[in-house]
């Protein structure tokens, strides 16, 4: 029963700390794509009086231009005595960024724009891009924190079960130790241990991962943000395994070494 | 016969408080030696020296050729395989059987697990405790407990076997065939035997030598 128990303790801890790792790269992938998807339909709108071709800027994507011809068809049809021809239009152009600016980059974006002689007007939608930055940033902080508390917990889960191990293994080790086993006999149970657990956690991890991605609210979310998730779950699962075996070994390694004398 | 242990000037103890002070004596192998002396006199102190459990704090301490002071720990592992240890209280490991536990020395040696078994069984016969291989400690008698330790002391052949009051707390019979035991490993196979006791036991009928302890002093008296 003990041993159950055991099993579980560590089990349990690895499960929290290897959801809490998954969640935080899904999260970090689903908040990249639909930034990505808003950056799509984002765009800075400049009126310059020169041609511009090139922009001194680490955040521009692309410069399009935008084509008025139809706006001008349209003003020609309804201002019939004004001579559009006679009059000299500025161009306009689509600035299409790589990556969303804070609110302060924008306006020193905007401000760099402006300082273009020829540049007469910028428009960067500040107000609702703020809004959208702002919601995405709380939204990264809060998963972040969120995660980091599950790990920390996840943690000290562990650490509590370095101190079960420790009384569990203590004297079958002295005593191997006293017929002068080496290190990784004396830690050969422990291992084991480790090793079928951190794979049986990792089936529990891939289970609750399944159940999520096929649920019913998951699906409606991704598909009301209108993204597609880009993780690869084998990837994602040979990463797991190997931070899963690697907490789970290196713990052992500790009650080892560590052993009370 | 040739030095197995030398003890020079030896100051032996916990924490730089010495509980033996200034011991010089030797041990020869094939020797049958007691370790005598009232309780706290420093006997388990010696016996655990010899092992490379108490560090040596002064002097010289050699063991088949190993000098324990400030000796490496990987030396210490190595002696160890050499050695055989048996404990008042047995010190078998709970969750093993009899078997396993008797086996024990030969796995860490890396001799394949059948052989180990098969040395494991014969020996456990001679022990007369072929009937419980596959019992736990805990379903055992103090005196079969002890039987098995000896029998894990002996199963790879050490070149001497450290015992520290193995006979303690055992009914006259247990105790009687667990020195028959120490008896028999002396004699068949040479094992250099070193036992920790209070007082020597009342009827031995083999030659033996004396090692007594008395406020930190050693004395060899025979």
């Amino acid at each position: 029963m003990s041993s159950l128990k055991s099993h579980f303790a560590l089990i349990a801890a690895l499960v929290s700390i290897l959801i809490s790792i998954f969640l935080f790269r899904l999260f970090n992938d689903i908040l990249y794509r639909y930034q990505q998807n808003i950056l799509n339909n984002y765009s800075i709108v400049i009126v310059s009086e020169k041609k511009i071709t090139h922009l001194d800027l680490k955040e521009i994507n692309s410069i399009e231009k935008i084509d008025i011809s139809k706006q001008l068809n349209y003003m020609k049809k309804k201002f019939k005595n004004i001579d559009l021809s006679a009059i000299k239009m500025p161009y306009f152009y689509k600035l299409k960024l790589k990556t969303m600016p804070s609110p302060k980059r924008l306006n020193e974006i905007e401000e760099y724009l402006k300082s273009f002689p020829s540049i007469k007007r910028v428009l960067t939608y500040s107000s609702s891009q703020t809004k959208i930055y702002n919601l995405l940033m709380l939204l990264k902080i809060t998963s972040k924190l969120f995660m980091v508390i599950i790990a920390v917990l996840g943690f000290l889960l562990i650490v509590k079960q370095l101190e079960v191990w420790k009384l569990e293994h203590n004297e079958r080790m002295y005593i191997m130790e006293l017929f002068g086993a080496p290190f990784w006999f004396r830690g050969a149970a422990l291992f084991k241990i480790a090793f079928i657990d951190s794979i049986l956690a990792l089936i529990t991890t891939f289970g609750t991962i399944y159940y999520m991605l096929h649920s019913y609210m998951y699906k409606a979310v991704i598909s009301d943000l209108n993204i597609q998730v880009g993780l690869d779950l084998k990837k994602e699962a040979l990463i797991l395994f190997v931070i899963s075996i690697s907490i789970s070994l290196i713990s052992s390694v500790i009650v080892v070494i560590g052993r009370n004398r | 016969m040739g030095v197995l242990v030398e003890a020079k000037n030896l100051y032996l103890g916990y924490k730089n408080e010495p509980v033996i002070k200034n011991a010089n004596f030797k041990v020869y192998t094939k020797d049958f030696v007691f370790l005598t002396g009232v309780s706290g006199s420093g006997k388990t102190t010696i016996i655990k020296s010899l092992y490379g459990e108490v560090p040596v704090l002064r002097g010289s301490l050699n063991v088949g050729g190993i000098e324990l002071n400030g000796v490496k720990k990987s030396k210490i592992s190595y002696l160890r395989k050499y050695l055989g240890v048996v404990f008042q209280d047995y010190k078998l490991i709970p969750e093993w059987s009899v078997l396993k536990n008797v086996m024990l020395p030969m796995l860490i040696a890396g001799i394949d697990k059948q052989t180990a078994e098969n040395e494991a069984v014969k020996l456990l016969n001679k022990v007369k405790l072929s009937h419980k291989l596959d019992k736990y400690p805990a379903e055992l008698s103090g005196g079969e407990q002890q039987r098995a330790a000896i029998a894990r002391a002996i199963i790879h052949d050490p070149v001497m076997i450290l015992a520290d009051e193995p006979i303690s707390g055992l009914d006259e019979y247990s105790a009687n065939l667990v020195m028959d035991l120490f008896i028999m490993a002396n004699r068949e196979k040479d094992i250099t035997i070193m036992i920790a006791s209070h007082s020597l036991p009342q009827t031995f009928n083999i030659e033996y030598r004396q090692i007594h302890l008395e406020k930190g002093q050693v004395y060899e008296l025979s």
